[in-house]
This record gives C-alpha cells, structure tokens and sequence, in this order.
C-alpha cells in the first residue's frame, strides 16, 4: 500500500523507513525477553532433571529421612506432605466451592459481595509466610506445639482463595438460560445451582481444585511456622510431621552430600507433580471448552 | 418509515376468544425492569388448547410478557410486574403463590436450547422428580411418552443413558420440550423456540407443536411471521411495550386493522 503511494499523495520515505527499523528492535526486544525467559527455564529445569535422577533411587521412597552419611530416603517427607496437602485440600474446597458459589449465585450484585471478592483477591497474592504465622499465632502456640493439624490449616488457608475465585469464575460462566431452564421446571434455586449449574461447572471446578493443589505442594514458609518437620515417619496429627518443601529446605542447607541429593530428589518430586497437575488441569479445561 | 410512539389514544384492536374459553387471562399488565417500563397497560386472553402467537418488533416487549406468564422473571432483583394474570382463578403476581408449583402448571421453552448436563433419559426425569417420587417403571414410561409426544423418540430411544448434550441443536430443543411437557403442564410458554434452528429442525418443531395442542395451551413468542401464520390460533401484535391488536390469525395477516400492524406485516419495519 505505502510502496505504491497514489500520485499527489506525499509518500516521506524517510518516516516509512524511520518505522520500519523501529518495528525491527521492537521485534528483536521481545525475542531477546522471550529467549532470556526460556534460557531461565531450561537452566533450572536441566539442573533440577540432572541432580534430581542423580539423588534418585528405590530407597527414596521406601525409607524415612537417614542420618547423616547413612542409607536413608524421603518417605516421611512425601507422606507428609500427601497427608497434609489431602486435608489442606479439603477443607479448602469445602469452604472454596460454597463460598465460590455465593458469590457467583446469591451475592452477586450486592456490595458484600464486592468487599469479598475484594479481599479473597488480596487473600489469593497474600505472602504465604503471613499465613505461616497467622496459624503459627492461631494453633500452635496456644497449643504449645507444632503440629501437621496446624500444617494442614495453613495450606488449606493458601488454596482456599484460589479454590473461591476459580469457583465464582467457571459458575458465572454457565449460561442464565440454564438457571432459567431449571426454574422453570419448577426447581428452586439451591436444586438447580446443585444439580444442574455444579453438574455443568464440573470440569472446571476440577481444574480449579488442581490449580489450587499445584499451588500449596510447593509451600514452605508456612510449614516452617506449623508442622516443622519430624525425622521419623508419622501419622498423628497433633505431632508434628514431615513434608517435602521443609525437608528440601533443612537437607540443602545441610552440610551432608547424602542430604543435598536427598533434596534435589525432593525438588524434582515436587517439580513433577505441580507439572503434572498442571498439565492435567489443561486438559480438562480444553475438554470441557471443546464439548 | 417512521411511526408515531403509541399511546394510550393509539387506536387497539381486541377480537379476543370467548371468557369460557380462556386458561389465561392478563389485565393491564404493567412490567418494569428497575425504574424503565417496558409493559404498557397489556391485555392478553390466551384460549385454551390454542396456541396463541406473540409478534412484533425487537424491544416491543413480547418476551418480557411471556416472562411473567410463570413469573420467571421472579429471579432477578428489582424486575417488577403490576397488573393482574389471571389463572385458575387466581392472580399470579399475587406474591403469596408458590411460583415453584406455577411452574409445573405452566412450563417454558427458551430461544436457545437448554439440555441439562446429564444423560437424555435423566433430562426428563428430572422435572417429573421435582414434583412427586415416581417408581422406576413408571418413569420409564413417562420418559418415553414425552419423547413420542415431542416426537424425538425414535431418533433416542437406543441411547437414553448417553449425555443430553450430544444431541444436534434441533434435537436438543425437541428434548427440551419432552422435558417440558413430561411435568404434564396446563400450558407450555416457547420463547422464540425455532430462532437458533435449521429449516428443517423447525419444521419439525412446529408439527410437534401442532400435535401438543390437543391436550396442552401453547403461547409462543416468534420473529417469523410465517411460522405465527402456520402454527397459531390467535396471534398478538405487540410495539413498544403496548399490545396493539390481538385477533384470531385466521384473519390477523390478512386484514388486520391498525396501521402499525399492517406495516409491520408487510416488512415496511421492523
């Protein structure tokens, strides 16, 4: 278009070309950011893949935490976590989805609604070490202990702003025609919002429900202030117990050999389930938007 | 084409069907979403086992009227209708009624279909559930029954337990209609139910309709003036919030009498 300018029409092949290279460094900047990032990754991703397999074998998963120099693997660790990160979980969907679901539904257009949604937002880029000591302050000082019970409300205080948002978010997406529908029918509204709008939202609270448990398997700081970390396999919840983020923590800033590949092994585990979380919660996004 | 904003001078026409004959019967309906009026003062007898069509432009407020035939407007904050629908004898704004128990009288259909999440069998039987326990033999009777009456079933009699949404649109919206009337309503409201299908998914549609209307009132909202022509008894213009004419369709689309009608009906707007 600009190369053929009409006659008459005052064609600046200076401006054209000034344009042009500044389209150029802009391109190459963007490049340059996206490979820098990528560069990053991979880096992190090499070292965590190459220590990780290297710190890796049967024992990790069979035995508890060792002494130093001595046979030992991470299954105090990986317990905890599994157990402390279930309940975390389920209280967090609990309270999430109803509260999700209250503001999608009943609350919405009220100013409650707004102050909620309001603070839930803040509560979701809360710095988890908040949360640690909130608990810390809560449950385990006047308890005089630390315990995974304590460890377990940390995390479900973490998942359970994102759990709420991703509720409100997938139930708002289902048409009104299909509340309508329901009403018509003769349901009221609690009928339809459980049997129709949560039966529609399924997918989508699954991913949400993922997204979250992605987001607290990777916790340390609130761990530190709650469970602490127990050397020995436990399962009692007024104890404290092991998880992978602390172990990873007091094994890498160890002295030991043994302890600094435990944790790599550690790091990798954790890096493998949020990937796989992930990916998992993407596929059953895509799914649910291709029906 | 221009037209002067009706009011209450504005010449209407009502040739509406006997009193007796009437399941439905709205008097000076006034709607109003928040503070904007969009129901002027409406009249509209719907005969019974008829079907009675709406008609009229976009925004003439021919759905918002349909709307408050089984009060589904009840679920937005600050909708209000004034006015009296008169219904086995009673006046359903009346807002002591059970608009749960309205609802299984006076089913609807809307313009886009709405299956449920769920298996085709269990589409249907979730309406019929709502209102009283029903044994699994019974229930099967029932769901096949609405599916011949909204005549879908031989396209889904060998795959009820598959999901609702796997349907075509057309199916879809017949299935929405099996799971309207399988609650056995008195009369079944269709808003602009034909808008979002295929000629011949229409016409399909329309012929169910057709046969519906031995054993159930039918109200339907349409944008096709054809299909008001084919399928109605009586039909009801509507503009700007006002029900200008209302008269058997036998005659509405070839000698109606107002001069907004008539422009309407020949495409001079609209």
């Amino acid at each position: 278009m600009s190369a053929t300018a009409k006659p008459g029409m005052n064609y600046n092949r200076g401006l054209h070309l000034r344009r042009k290279i500044y389209n150029y460094i802009f391109l190459a900047l963007t490049g340059i950011a996206t490979a820098i990032a990528l560069i990053a990754l991979f880096l992190i991703m090499e070292t965590l893949v190459v220590k990780g397999i290297a710190g890796m074998d049967l024992h990790v998963f069979t035995m508890s935490q060792p002494a130093p120099d001595m046979q030992g693997g991470l299954l105090n660790a990986i317990v905890g976590s599994l157990v402390m990160c279930a309940i975390g979980m389920v209280i967090a969907l609990f309270v999430g989805i109803l509260a999700g679901t209250w503001l999608a539904e009943y609350g919405d257009g009220t100013v409650l609604a707004t102050v909620v949604r309001f603070l839930n937002d803040i509560l979701i880029s809360a710095p988890s070490i908040l949360i640690g000591l909130f608990v810390y302050e809560l449950l385990v000082r006047p308890f005089h202990g630390f315990s995974a019970a304590a460890g377990a409300v940390a995390l479900a205080l973490l998942a359970m702003p994102v759990a709420t948002r991703a509720t409100e978010d997938i139930m708002r997406l289902q048409p009104y025609a299909l509340r309508e529908a329901g009403m018509a029918l003769g349901a009221n509204r609690g009928l339809v919002i459980r049997s129709i709008i949560w039966r529609a939202s399924t997918s989508g609270l699954m991913t949400g429900a993922l997204l979250s448990f992605a987001r607290i398997s990777g916790e340390t700081a609130p761990l530190l202030f709650t469970a602490l970390g127990n050397p020995f396999l436990s399962f009692k919840l007024t104890q404290p117990m092991s998880a992978l983020p602390t172990t990873i923590f007091q094994f890498a800033m160890s002295a030991y050999d043994d302890w600094q590949r435990l944790a790599w092994a550690g790091a990798l585990l954790i890096a493998a389930t949020v990937l796989t979380t992930n990916i998992l919660g993407r596929a059953l996004t895509r799914g649910s938007t291709q029906k | 084409m221009s037209f002067v904003e009706p009011t209450t001078d504005t010449p209407t026409v009502m040739i509406p069907p006997p009193q007796g004959d009437r399941v439905i019967d709205v008097h000076n309906l006034d709607f109003f979403y928040g503070k904007n009026q969009a129901l002027w003062g409406v009249d509209l007898p719907v005969a019974r086992n008829k079907v009675t069509a709406l008609i009229g432009p976009s925004g003439c407020g021919k759905s918002t009227l349909l709307r408050t035939l089984n009060r589904i407007y009840d679920l937005y904050a600050g909708q209000t209708a004034k006015g009296e629908i008169m219904f086995d004898g009673e006046n359903i704004l009346d807002q002591a009624k059970n608009s749960e128990q309205l609802r299984a009288r006076i089913g609807m259909v809307f313009q886009r279909p709405t299956p449920f999440p769920m298996s085709i069998y269990d589409n249907i039987a979730f309406g019929v559930r709502l209102h009283r326990s029903v044994a699994k033999a019974e229930m099967d009777e029932i769901v096949e029954r609405s599916l011949v009456r909204a005549a879908l079933w031989d396209e889904v009699k060998d795959k009820l337990n598959t999901s609702g949404l796997g349907l075509s649109g057309g199916q879809q919206q017949r299935l929405c209609v099996a799971r309207g009337i399988a609650i056995n309503p008195d009369v079944l409201l269709l808003d602009e139910p034909a808008s979002a299908l295929d000629p011949l998914s229409t016409a399909k549609l329309e012929s169910t309709l057709m046969e519906l209307k031995d054993s159930l009132t039918i109200v339907i909202v349409t944008h096709n003036l054809q299909q008001a022509a084919r399928i109605s008894d009586y039909t009801g213009f509507m503009l700007l919030g006002r029900m200008i004419e209302f008269r058997p369709s036998s005659d509405a689309f070839v000698s109606p009498e107002t001069k907004a009608m008539q422009d309407y009906i020949t495409g001079r707007f609209g």
